[in-house]
């Protein structure tokens, strides 16, 4: 007898429907085949299948099976299969009556027969959403994911005998309750507060500019200067996720299989600090069947670099492409895949190999050439995509104590996230229909449309511009950062101060 | 032809004062404009050749826009090249500047000058000339120099060869107890063979972009708090009590005017 189940196949961020059709042969010698571009985990699906079947209680024919997951020139891989495949087999042996309707079946099996967590349910609950009255059955463990998804049924299973029993109608299994999103907690979202960070006023001031205007930050200065505090504070002042973000991040980290157990969507925006010692492929993704990198995790979030000219300069040379479309584009013999990869990125830079070149207190003992070395291997394409740059100087003990006395000007994460919201607002009616969202974003064009700057700013520019020897993009960026800078302050144009602040944050190199 | 009137008795006037310097001060006084007094205040004159080269230009972008931040009124003679140029930069960065014609005012300009002169006058500008309608010929072009040179205190010859209006003007300049400047050049170039003769005869000081001239530092506590110690932007902003953004922008501001050196993060008060 031959049975057809509807599954999924995830390619990349894309889902595809596939067919697992088992046919439990009556003649013919014994054994159990899967065909259809099947990785080395869906082979394996085999023993799974089998040994859980037997452990459930049911019983494996002792006939020729074959499954083949069509299409059959898309290849498959990930042990969801184990779920359709092993009701497949029940099916076609005549132990359990399918009913009819739009069904999907996902997961994976262990060999006692309880589902495991598995990649990729919100994909596959977004996918089912455009079927009529469609029903999944999935993972209970990775259910909750699916749950902010409407209009769809989500049955968690927990295992293949209550799956049976469901069917049957021996004993139902209650649907997923639909969670909406608003019910859902807003998590506590930084490490540190800006408060907690002595000092460093002007770093913080950046970080501020950075989260109102999307803008890229480069941090200067000797370790142990707080560098990694500061930049673990800023997902404290970026403005929470909407709905569509949320759920486009979630489906990253979905397909990554990184969303922890019983998390229905991620609303804090992420994090990603990867070593140094990371590969390229670590960091814009990669695989046989391509997944996520870290710029993808870092989506709409933070991708912290410490010690930048340590990362090899292949990965360094890889974050142009994301840096600037916003996506990155992965290619591998399985086929390409695009992710989405739109972050905000802070670099931190020792000022030379040693990490004490203009430290008040510590000797430097690195020559010229190192230091010059050292620089170099950061590239002027990667520089010029980094709009603010911010020296952070070394705090001495007693400025520690002086810093605490005027605690009452240091600025604290909710306020700061308070202006970075009204800023963005201000922006978003301004780029209304352009599809900009923020003033990083602008090329010169936009710049030119929005920039309204006041005559005398635009003076204080070309003054700024001639005694720098300013590049022609050297001045837009100054330009956009001051947009940023008025638009905090609610100035419609940019004034003088603005412009003179945003020089504040020019290039050292 | 743009509206124009009569200064009415402009020997009264006490905004044109310098004026009243030369030895054959004009007779009568025509504009085009909003009559402003402050305009006059504090002129500093840009002029040069007709022939102007890219190094002419470029010193123009340069000087200019330092001289409209320092809210002074730019004064020329409106002749293409140098003059011309010098009036636009200055409007470009929001100035107001001065064009003394070197013909009647109520003869109808074309083409590129009527351009300029419509913009001179929409940015609060004004257009002067001491005809009503004479023709622009030889004799008149020098002769309105002498009101360019009496308006300024000071007059920058960017610009020149050995026999030119422009030393013309920097002769009455002379004459009158102005201060000269002159841009030095390429002593190859014909263009500023002018203005460096006048550098190497003495009759005029040279003008270098960069080096803080005549500007007197502020009382400003940031740069006596500095004058004491050497700082970073945070420590400033610490000590004086005020938020790290303010002090920054005026931090810059003085920076960029010369008056602060920054080096590695902190700021030290210009040995100029």
């Amino acid at each position: 007898m031959l049975v057809k189940i509807n599954s999924v196949a995830n390619i990349g961020l894309e889902t595809v429907p596939v067919d697992v059709e088992v046919d439990v042969a009556t003649a013919g010698f014994p054994g159990f085949t899967i065909v259809g571009l099947a990785s080395k985990a869906v082979e394996e699906a085999r023993e799974r299948v089998k040994t859980a079947i037997v452990n459930s209680g049911f019983d494996f024919p002792p006939k020729k099976i074959t499954v083949n997951l069509a299409p059959a020139d898309l290849p498959k891989d990930g042990a969801a299969y184990d779920l359709p495949i092993a009701v497949g087999v029940l099916a076609a042996s005549g132990q359990l009556g399918l009913p009819n309707g739009t069904i999907y079946f996902y997961g994976e099996l262990s060999l006692d027969g309880t589902l495991r967590p598995t990649r990729g349910i919100l994909l596959l609950a977004l996918f089912a959403k455009h079927k009529k009255n469609a029903i999944i059955f999935v993972p209970a463990p990775s259910a909750a994911e699916a749950g902010v998804v409407s209009g769809v049924t989500v049955i968690p299973v927990p295992t293949l005998a209550d799956l049976v029993r469901h069917i049957t109608g021996e004993k139902i299994i209650a649907p997923l309750p639909h969670t909406a999103y608003a019910a859902l907690d807003e998590e506590e979202s930084a490490d540190f507060d800006l408060k907690e960070i002595a000092g460093q006023e002007q770093a913080k001031r950046a970080l501020v500019i950075a989260a109102a205007g999307g803008h890229n930050v480069l941090m200067w200065g000797p370790p142990g200067t707080g560098k990694t505090m500061l930049a673990r504070a800023l997902p404290g002042i970026l403005p929470p996720l909407t709905d569509a973000e949320a759920l486009e991040v979630t489906r990253i980290f979905s397909i990554s299989g990184l969303l922890p157990s019983g998390v229905a969507l991620i609303k804090k925006r992420s994090f990603r600090a990867p070593h140094h010692g990371v590969s390229a492929a670590g960091v814009i993704g990669g695989g046989t069947n391509p997944l996520p990198g870290e710029v993808s995790l870092a989506h709409l979030g933070v991708l912290f670099l410490d010690e930048m000219p340590e990362f090899p300069r292949s990965v360094l040379e890889s974050l142009r492409q994301p840096m600037e479309d916003g996506t990155v584009e992965i290619v591998r013999v399985a086929g390409h895949v695009r992710y989405p990869a739109s972050f905000t990125l802070i670099a931190a830079i020792n000022p030379c190999p040693c990490g004490y070149l203009g430290h008040p207190r510590r000797e430097c003992k690195c020559t010229e050439h190192q230091i010059a070395k050292y620089r170099h291997r950061i590239s002027g394409p990667i520089l010029d995509r980094i709009d603010l740059t911010v020296m952070v100087a070394p705090v001495e003990i007693e400025k520690l104590s002086i810093a605490k006395e005027y605690s009452g000007l240091s600025l604290g994460s909710k306020e700061a996230k308070k202006a970075v919201i009204r800023a963005r607002n201000i922006q978003s009616k301004r780029f209304a229909g352009t599809g900009l969202y923020t003033n990083s974003q602008m090329r010169n064009r936009e710049v030119r449309q929005f920039g309204k700057l006041t005559a005398e700013a635009e003076n204080f520019l070309k003054m700024a511009a001639q005694k720098y020897d300013f590049s022609a993009r050297s001045y837009m960026r100054l330009i956009k950062v001051a947009r940023t800078i008025a638009d905090l302050a609610g100035e419609p144009s940019i004034l003088p101060v603005h412009m003179a602040e945003g020089l504040q944050y020019k290039q050292l190199v | 032809m743009l509206p124009h009137r009569r200064v009415e008795n402009w020997k009264k006037l006490p905004e044109l004062a310098n004026l009243r310097d030369l030895s054959h001060p004009p007779k009568e006084l025509y504009f085009s404009g909003r009559w402003s007094p402050d305009i006059f205040t504090s002129c500093v004159a840009v002029v040069g050749s007709r022939r102007m080269t890219d190094y002419g230009r470029r010193v123009i972008e340069k000087i200019v826009p330092r001289l409209v931040f320092e809210k002074k009124t730019i004064v020329s003679g409106f002749m293409y090249g140098v003059d011309q140029y010098a009036h636009e930069v200055c409007m470009e960065n929001g100035g107001k500047t001065i064009a003394v014609l070197g013909w009647g005012i109520e003869q109808v300009m074309e083409g590129a000058d009527r351009k300029i002169a419509d913009r001179i006058v929409s940015s609060g500008g004004l257009l002067l000339s001491e005809w009503k309608d004479q023709e622009a010929t030889l004799w008149t072009f020098p002769v309105r120099n002498r009101i360019v040179a009496a308006l300024a205190s000071d007059i920058i010859v960017v610009e020149a060869a050995v026999k030119s209006g422009s030393l013309i003007t920097a002769n009455i300049a002379r004459k009158l107890k102005r201060r000269l400047w002159a841009v030095p050049g390429e002593i190859t170039s014909r263009t500023s063979s002018g203005t460096n003769t006048l550098i190497d005869q003495g009759y005029a000081k040279m003008w270098l972009g960069d080096t803080p001239q005549q500007l007197p530092i502020m009382k400003d506590p940031l740069v006596q708090l500095i004058q004491e110690q050497v700082l970073t932007a945070n420590d400033i902003a610490r000590r004086l009590g005020k938020p790290v953004s303010e002090i920054g922008a005026q931090l810059s501001l003085l920076t960029v005017t010369g008056q602060l050196v920054e080096r590695g993060g902190k700021y030290y008060v210009s040995e100029n």
